[in-house]
């Protein structure tokens, strides 16, 4: 009896992890464990965070649109039809959300100067002072010369190189340890910038 | 001496740069867990509202009053808040103008509600501040209820 008891107040997502906790947390959510929501909030905001920041977004929109992802999630829960399937969800509506974000600053301002613009002067600030030398300045820089698309490919390496983020690999259909031609080519660009840079 | 690091070299100091230098902000989770946190929102079709990127007094967001608006669909509300001691003073605009409810949710301060006047005029006085979260629920359509992402007031 208290065996079962302690059973049946086990989340069913405990002792699981990557893809098949999230998965066992949508299950939940879906039928209404606010709980299981709040654990993917808490557990998947860094890779809606690296998307939005990825595709261009700063700091102050990118948090907007963790929060706009989620309340979109909470809306269209029952449309996920296949709970594995919610890191790339995630990555997807995250993209779209920033588009829309992005396009709607652009009334304003064009677009690329704007880019442009932000590229120069929010980043790499404010945390600029946390730079610990020259190289780590030049290789920052440099990351932000690359074009957006392979800047969230390389923010999404990072994730899945975490062990928590295993479905971000998955999702992405990175194999564990390899680098896809496409990441190839973003770190290939990313050294010629870095070490353009230089002048070495 | 750099030309010859290998990717996986390259990678990890990436790696290291950005998880040091754009780590997602202190409090993000939580800001996000209280977005959700709507009471009775399970079973309501909503709508999520974005605010307006160009904001004119965009230093709201450090916390000094001033105007801030956001939008969903063709419903676009105007908030001007004003310090009132500790507190402070919220004056909304809703337009399309109607007499639509309006709830706003303070972290930590449970919520007030109110009901726009027909020209689309609200007004909440003594409210907390912290991390809040509007709702509006739209008078003619019973079912259609907006929510915006939370800014910090």
């Amino acid at each position: 009896m208290t065996e079962l008891q302690t059973a049946s107040m086990a989340k069913p997502w405990e002792g699981l992890d990557g893809r098949d906790r999230h998965a066992a947390c949508m299950i939940a959510a879906q039928a209404g464990d606010r709980s299981a929501f709040y654990v993917l909030v808490a557990e998947l905001s860094p890779l809606v965070w690296h998307v939005a920041r990825g595709n261009g977004l700063d700091r102050t929109s990118a948090e907007d649109v963790v929060q706009t992802v989620w309340l979109a999630l909470l809306r269209h829960i029952d449309r996920l039809s296949e709970p594995r399937a919610l890191a790339g969800w995630l990555i997807t509506t995250t993209r779209r959300e920033a588009v829309r974000v992005l396009q709607r600053a652009s009334g304003q301002v064009e677009l690329s100067g704007e880019i442009a613009e932000r590229l120069q002067t929010t980043d790499p600030s404010p945390e600029h002072e946390v730079l610990r030398d020259e190289r780590d300045q030049q290789l920052w820089a440099a990351f932000h010369k690359l074009t957006q698309r392979c800047q969230e490919l390389l923010r999404l390496t990072v994730l899945a190189g975490r062990a928590e983020y295993r479905a971000v690999a998955e999702a992405l259909h990175m194999p564990h340890g390899s680098i896809g031609p496409t990441r190839g080519r973003c770190i290939n660009n990313l050294r010629a910038l870095y070490n353009g840079d230089s002048g070495s | 001496m750099r030309t010859h690091q290998s990717d996986d070299e390259l990678m990890s100091e990436v790696a290291r740069l950005v998880n040091e230098l754009d780590p997602p902000p202190p409090g993000l989770i939580e800001r996000a867990q209280f977005a959700v946190a709507i009471d009775d929102i399970d079973d309501i079709e909503f709508e999520v509202a974005r605010w307006e990127e160009h904001r004119p007094l965009a230093g709201v967001r450090g916390g000094l009053p001033g105007t801030i608006t956001f939008f969903v669909g063709d419903l676009t509300v105007m908030v001007n808040v004003t310090r009132t001691g500790e507190r402070q003073r919220i004056d909304g605009w809703l337009v399309p103008a109607g007499a639509h409810g309006v709830e706003i949710r303070v972290a930590d301060h449970g919520s007030t509600t109110t009901t726009a006047d027909e020209g689309g005029r609200f007004v909440l006085t003594e409210v907390p501040r912290g991390t809040t979260q509007l709702l509006v629920r739209m008078n003619a359509e019973q079912s259609r209820t907006v929510v915006t992402p939370t800014v910090d007031l």
